[in-house]
């Protein structure tokens, strides 16, 4: 925020800058030029490398499993209706993708107005801005994913069939879609700023039409199927398909023409009543319940957290995936694996963030009467009733066979006696500060390559042992192995403790130092 | 030391010597060779310190001089280059005993955001085993600072102004009925009546609880109402410490005025 005024500021001082400023078409330049610095300027650009790498080879995996896909889907097309030919179905389905596509992006894409604060007291038109604001995530390569799916497509489906002008034609509307989506799901996301009830009527807006189809009343499929068969054969009206776009994009202009002031389309909920209800439970622990019940506020208050919690109740389900298969449900290892991983929901997700979430106010709780000794307890001590609350909440699997039982419990050991202890470890070498009321969904902010290194003894180490005695076919054996690790972690549990204890103590101010610096 | 060797062989014969001890106990702070380098820039080099039982110590500098790095010190927040500081002859360093006789605010990183006032103000007298009655008779006797902003309104720390934000903070460094307090410019963004009730309270504070105060500040009219003795620090060194007389607040005013 304060460079970014700084910046605009050193613009406004240099007298060829002010030129720039006063023709819109150069500050466009100069908009999209700042867009760029603030991007590789960011503190995090570099010294994240290693977490930025891992983002992008989890995005080229997907890139790689998208461009797979959309060379497979004329074949598979022609298998599931042979009868039709693939172009003429993924028409069908167009409509529908773009409806699913506009909620993904309705509940991923991030809004971007308050940047433009350090802008609105410049003399710039606010048209400029405003411009500027709606055209920007069109620039976003990120934006353009869905294109890795049907370029493949339009090489292997649609060029053979009806040739190259047909091909292009069908990348281009792909194209304006992809624009009008971008254009459409911030408006939707301004109007509706309830994401639950958003949510909702866009679900709404998606069954209507597909119960529709289902009770054979009107046929979306076949609408879609007409208008795109036509716009990819005859030539020039593809044009036609970039009016949705230019719809969207007047109706966001009509919108901040109306809602003048930021205040307006930023406005949070208006002013709630806290529910002030306090975890009395908690009272009985004394300190370590006092920092827990305040831990247990800082999920429940902040979006990110929040959006974490709904992540966990997927996370819980993982197990479907997987039990009623028989190819997994006979593995040791995926057994093993999923068992530690749903057992272990609650640590996963907010393990890697303990401490580190305390880090706006740490210096408050290091000055206060809070020895490490209780902290590092408090710590532990929430951890270990995620665990509890996980292994309970994944109890219905049980249902699964008899053997999931042995699984879970021996999983749910190892948790509480080997893993608990990584994320704590983790945890005090972990001096990012993490902001929690940051919005955007995919935030990695604050995740470091230590988060990474957590997962090691997690997951690496009982896998690679029951592969190894599975060898033998000693399965049972490795079982009992991590099962006792697991029970001298929990034995030993004060030594242990103890020991993080002193790591936390060492590390002190290199913790506090870090969470003082703010992103 | 070097001082206390040579009396002590003087007066060999003569009884321990009083005074002496008695000057010990006096001293509630201590910090010897502090000193505070930062990628080989020196920021805070103070040999020695003393800060008395019941005095308010007033510290004012230019930014960037070393206020906030002292009280960092002296709160353990941070490890000091070389020396130590002491409260109550104990090291503060990777200690905890201290923390229950010092209440402190420093900047926005000593507040709970996403809590209510209420909630910040029980969650810290919770930690310093204060009960639920002395919590309410302490938020009580808050009533005129708080000027009916801050209490009652359901409203989260983030979303409270600056300046009430500021109050919040002094009051939970209060909370605790501390026998130091440690405050960083706590003038700043208070509005002037609460700028006035402000000081009014921690002169209060010094003549009826006899706290230790540590206040620093911009403002030398307000430090000079306050505090007994000034120190003035400039690039980490001290060059003035005064007790404060009615012409302290004139020798500060043309230091500063260069």
């Amino acid at each position: 925020m304060f460079d970014d005024s700084k910046r605009a500021f050193i613009a406004i001082n240099d007298d060829k800058e002010i030129k720039k400023l006063i023709y819109p078409r150069r500050m466009y330049k100069t908009l999209f030029k700042h867009y760029r610095l603030k991007s590789y300027r960011s503190p995090g650009y570099y010294k994240n490398l290693v977490v930025n790498i891992f983002m992008g080879l989890t995005v080229l995996y997907f890139v790689v499993i998208l461009v797979i896909m959309g060379i497979m889907l004329p074949g598979l097309l022609r298998e599931i209706a042979p009868q039709q030919d693939s172009t003429a179905a993924f028409n069908g389905m167009m409509i529908y993708a773009v409806i699913a596509l506009l909620m993904i992006r309705y509940l991923m894409q991030p809004l971007s107005a308050l940047e433009l604060e350090n802008y609105r007291i410049l003399p710039i038109k606010r048209e400029t801005l405003v411009n500027y604001l709606l055209l920007k995530p069109l620039l976003n390569p990120l934006n353009y994913v869905t294109l890795c799916f049907a370029i493949p497509f339009a090489v292997t489906g649609i060029y053979p069939a009806y040739g190259t002008g047909c091909a292009f034609r069908f990348l281009l509307i792909v194209i304006f879609l992809i624009w009008f989506n971008t254009l459409l799901a911030p408006l939707l996301k301004r109007k509706f700023n309830n994401i639950f009830a958003g949510t909702i009527i866009l679900l709404t807006i998606t069954g209507v039409p597909a119960g529709l189809e289902y009770f054979k009343i009107f046929s979306l499929f076949q609408l879609s199927q007409h208008i795109f068969d036509f716009l990819t054969r005859t030539p020039f009206t593809w044009i036609s398909a970039l009016l949705p776009s230019a719809l969207a994009f007047f109706l966001n202009k009509r919108y901040f023409a109306k809602n003048y002031y930021p205040e307006n389309f930023d406005r949070k909920a208006k002013k709630k009543e806290t529910d002030t209800g306090r975890f009395t439970f908690m009272e009985r622990f004394g300190k370590i319940g006092e920092i827990i019940s305040l831990e247990m506020r800082l999920v429940l208050r902040h979006k990110r957290t929040k959006r974490m919690l709904y992540t966990a109740l997927f996370f819980l389900l993982y197990g479907l995936l997987f039990y009623p298969n028989a190819t997994y449900n006979n593995s040791h290892e995926w057994l093993l694996f999923v068992a530690i991983f749903v057992t272990g929901t609650g640590m996963l997700i907010f393990g890697q963030w303990i401490i580190s979430w305390d880090g706006s106010y740490f210096d408050f709780l290091m000055t206060r009467d809070i020895d490490s000794h209780t902290y590092i307890r408090a710590n532990y001590f929430l951890l270990l009733a995620l665990s509890i609350a996980s292994f309970i909440a994944t109890t219905p699997y049980f249902l699964f066979g008899k053997q999931i039982i042995i699984y879970h419990l021996v999983a749910f050991v190892y948790n509480i006696g080997v893993n608990i202890y990584a994320y704590l470890l983790g945890a005090v070498f972990n001096t990012k500060r993490i902001e929690l009321a940051g919005g955007s969904p995919m935030n990695m902010q604050g995740v470091s390559y230590k988060n990474f290194v957590v997962m090691i003894p997690l997951l690496v180490i009982p896998v690679t042992l029951i592969n190894l005695f599975n060898l033998f076919s000693a399965a049972h054996a490795a079982l009992i192995i991590i099962a006792v690790m697991g029970l001298a972690g929990i034995l030993f549990r004060e030594p242990l403790l103890n020991m993080v204890e002193q790591q936390f103590l060492r590390r002190k101010y290199a913790l506090c130092t870090g969470f003082r610096k703010k992103e | 030391m070097q001082d206390y060797d040579n009396r002590s062989m003087a007066l060999s014969d003569a009884p321990p010597p009083i005074p002496q001890s008695a000057g010990e106990v006096a001293e509630i702070i201590t910090t010897t060779n502090l000193k505070k380098i930062y990628h080989g820039v020196t920021v805070l080099d103070i040999p020695f310190m003393e800060i008395g039982n019941g005095e308010s110590f007033g510290l004012v500098g230019n930014n960037g001089a070393g206020k906030t790095t002292f009280f960092r010190l002296i709160l353990d927040l941070i490890e000091a280059s070389s020396g130590e500081a002491r409260i109550d002859g104990e090291k503060v360093a990777r200690r905890d005993e201290w923390k229950s006789k010092v209440g402190s605010f420093l900047d926005e990183g000593f507040l709970i955001d996403f809590l209510t006032p209420e909630e910040y103000f029980t969650f810290t007298s919770k930690v310093y085993n204060k009960s639920e009655g002395d919590t309410a008779l302490f938020l009580e006797s808050m009533k005129e600072f708080f000027n009916g902003e801050i209490l009652g309104t359901g409203k989260l720390i983030r979303d409270l102004s600056k300046g009430n934000q500021k109050k919040t903070g002094i009051a939970a460094a209060l909370i605790s009925d501390p026998q130091i307090l440690i405050l960083d410019e706590p003038f700043t963004a208070l509005d002037p009546t609460s700028q006035i009730r402000l000081k009014k309270m921690l002169n209060e504070l010094k003549t009826t609880k006899k706290i230790t105060m540590l206040i620093s500040s911009h403002d030398l009219n307000h430090i000079t109402e306050v505090c007994d003795r000034i120190v003035v620090l400039e690039k980490g060194k001290v060059v003035r410490d005064i007790r404060t007389s009615e012409n302290t607040l004139k020798e500060l005013e043309s230091y500063f005025a260069v």
